[in-house]
């Protein structure tokens, strides 16, 4: 790791202001170092096989990427991790800078860098601020209400095998804006290709502001896909975020939202489809710090083959943070006798008057429903999609922007063998 | 010359340990419809569910031939396929998925067998609205999730309406009018009498004569015990609901 570290030649080091944050970042993951099951964070999700040294730091490419999104957008590119110069202009009050510009020449905007996102028992996001360079800086105008989503599309391109790449982007919603935001995470050629990919999103909402959030991680199945969205969010913001989890040996999508005055709401959805004998991890932690806050989360899961779900859900609500509302939903199909399915709800109460709810359920495919399909001259695999389409789409119809949904749900809708 | 559709010779079945089918024998010829009556227990579910292929109930001994074809080595899709209809008497829900759908997958999927070219969505759309409106079933019934909510005579047009798509050329009716009452039992037999051309063949499985004042069949057949007691035409049917099924029970 340290080897790694030396040998590589990042941007802006004779910028001290970044070159402190990097060695901050660095110092924190040599002390934390790979998450063992001993963590509690990482009690189901284990890391055995991840190991920093077996992946090389990603370099720039002249690649471009060939991944098409079926809906209009303001397209955001990066490949293997790292920036493509933006394609289409912007409209006014909407600003999209990558993130060494940034860092390098505005610094008044250093105060959204690595706030809320906070490295102490997140080794990743130490890591991830080790190596801080690439990402995007995305800023919305007071009142600008963005029709057209906004789309980061990281490609990872062929010959990827064994590359480490860092994300950090950072979203700025100022007061009363709105925007769409989607993320795709996808590869091209070998589907084996073992990357490791470490993403940290800083996201920051305003008063009134509201911002909707949907990411596709689609990675190639030995991919180790490691996320970290932070989110601070002011007086009635709304943050609304679904991701969808397909792919990957190891992917775990950490969400961390902090409602921090009155009339924050924020809705958290996912929906996770595996195979093989990948390990796919939801893990959330909504702090409700103020009275008068929201928070709704519905997590669904098709487990086949051998592999296991992890789902850890927090709702912290703050003494003094009445009024407040937290329910979490978490459900999972298991196809399989092998697949697994881990679930750790927590709730940390310390005030009175508030309404908080948890509930976890498995099941299987009903075999009455399965078989009355059949009954119809539907082929067993159709009837069994159907009906996990179905299942799905209670979470995947919880998407805000129809074009979005629809694409979301022809992807989990395809079957990858 | 008549020619048989379905042949059932000596069938014994059963779920887990318990013997159901004890030596049933039928024969139903192209165009006929048969009643099937018998009390409760008699083991009538089993035969509808043995005849679809349903997991659960195995086959100890006895043949099964459908279209000369060894009907139990067919999985449940592929007897739908070569022209098996079941209207069930407790239509499953399936939250989630819509009622067009479905129909659609399951036209398609027979079409298909039939080296049919498949149905478009505006094809099946007026297909629907033609088939619909004889049934009382409407654009917004068949846009609700499948049988999620519906009424029990909903339940049972639905069924009815996708014996009239899937045009099957043999269709069992396990107690087509349960749970409906009497307008709903006249709309539901119209749809079954519309249906009997000459060629199809039906079986009408019921406890009560009631369905059989609508549609009328050819042959009564006195199920007990896990087989057929007795056998006859239309007036047997009366003549058990006169008596009471306990007279035939005895007789074995």
């Amino acid at each position: 790791m340290s080897d790694l570290l030396q040998n590589i030649k990042l941007i802006g080091d004779q910028n001290t202001w970044i070159s402190n944050l990097r060695s901050v970042g660095y110092k924190s993951f040599e002390q934390q170092g790979i998450p063992s099951p001993k963590n509690e964070a990482w009690k189901y999700t284990k890391l055995r096989d991840l190991k920093v040294d077996d992946f090389v730091i990603s370099q720039p490419t002249n690649a471009s990427s060939e991944i098409t999104l079926p809906f209009d957008c303001y397209r955001i590119c990066f490949n293997n991790g790292w920036f493509n110069p933006l394609s289409s202009n912007l409209p006014q009050g909407v600003e999209v800078l990558p993130l060494i510009e940034v860092i390098i020449m505005r610094p008044e905007l250093h105060k959204y860098i690595s706030k809320v996102a906070d490295i102490d028992s997140h080794p990743f996001v130490a890591l991830n601020q080790a190596y801080l360079q690439e990402g995007v800086f995305i800023r919305i105008d007071k009142n600008v209400d963005l029709k057209r989503p906004l789309a980061i599309v990281n490609h990872t391109s062929s010959g990827s095998d064994n590359l480490f790449f860092n994300l950090r982007n950072i979203i700025v919603l100022e007061a009363g804006s709105s925007a769409t935001l989607v993320e795709y995470y996808g590869y091209e050629g070998d589907k084996k290709s073992r990357y490791f990919a470490n993403i940290v999103n800083e996201i920051y909402l305003k008063s009134g502001s509201r911002l909707n959030h949907c990411k596709v991680q689609d990675d190639a199945y030995k991919a180790n896909h490691i996320a970290f969205n932070a989110v601070s969010q002011k007086q009635a913001s709304c943050y609304k975020s679904f991701c969808l989890q397909r792919g990957a040996n190891i992917g775990r999508n950490e969400t961390l939202v902090n409602l921090e005055e009155q009339e924050a709401e924020a809705e958290v959805n996912a929906a996770y489809i595996m195979d093989g004998w990948a390990t796919l991890d939801t893990t959330t932690d909504i702090k409700h710090l103020s009275p008068y806050t929201y928070s709704h989360q519905l997590i669904k899961g098709v487990i086949g083959g051998d592999a296991k779900g992890v789902f850890q859900g927090k709702i912290h609500i703050a003494q003094g943070a009445v009024k407040t509302e937290g329910n979490q939903l978490h459900k999972a199909m298991l196809l399989s006798d092998g697949a697994e399915v881990d679930v750790k709800p927590e709730l940390e109460i310390y005030a009175d008057d508030v309404k908080c709810s948890h509930g976890a359920a498995s099941g299987e495919l009903d075999e009455e429903q399965l078989f009355y399909m059949r009954s119809r001259g539907i082929d067993l695999e159709d009837a069994r999609q159907l009906l996990i389409d179905a299942y799905l789409n209670e979470v995947t119809t919880k998407i805000d922007n129809e074009k979005v949904s629809q694409w979301i749900k022809l992807i989990a809708q395809e079957n990858r063998k | 010359m008549k020619t048989p559709l379905l042949e059932i010779e000596d069938l014994h079945a059963r779920v887990q340990d318990k013997e159901i089918i004890k030596g049933f024998n039928l024969i139903i010829n192209e165009g006929e419809v048969h009643a099937l009556m018998g009390p409760n227990g008699a083991g009538k579910s089993t035969l509808s569910n043995v005849l679809c292929g349903k997991d659960g109930y195995e086959v100890t001994s006895g043949t099964i031939r459908f279209k000369g074809k060894d009907l139990l080595s067919l999985e449940p899709e592929e007897r739908a396929r070569e022209g098996i209809f079941l209207a069930m008497q407790y239509p499953v829900e399936i939250p989630g998925v819509p009622t067009s759908t479905f129909l659609k997958h399951a036209v398609n999927s027979i079409r298909k067998h039939q080296n049919l070219p498949e149905l478009d969505t505006m094809e099946f759309i007026k297909m629907m609205r033609e088939e619909g409106r004889k049934l009382g079933v409407d654009a917004d019934m068949i846009k609700r999730p499948l049988n999620v909510g519906f009424s029990g005579g909903e339940k049972k047009r639905l069924e009815t309406l996708q014996m009239s798509i899937l045009k099957p050329s043999f269709a069992i009716l396990d107690e087509a009018d349960s749970g409906l009452d009497i307008d709903a039992l006249k709309v539901v037999s119209e749809g079954i009498n519309s249906l009997r051309d000459g060629q199809r063949s039906m079986l009408v499985i019921t406890h009560y004569q009631r369905l059989l004042n609508y549609v009328v069949p050819d042959y009564v057949h006195v199920y007990a015990d896990g087989k057929i007691v007795k056998s006859g035409d239309k007036n047997l049917a009366l003549e058990l609901e006169e008596k009471g099924y306990a007279e035939f029970v005895k007789e074995k």
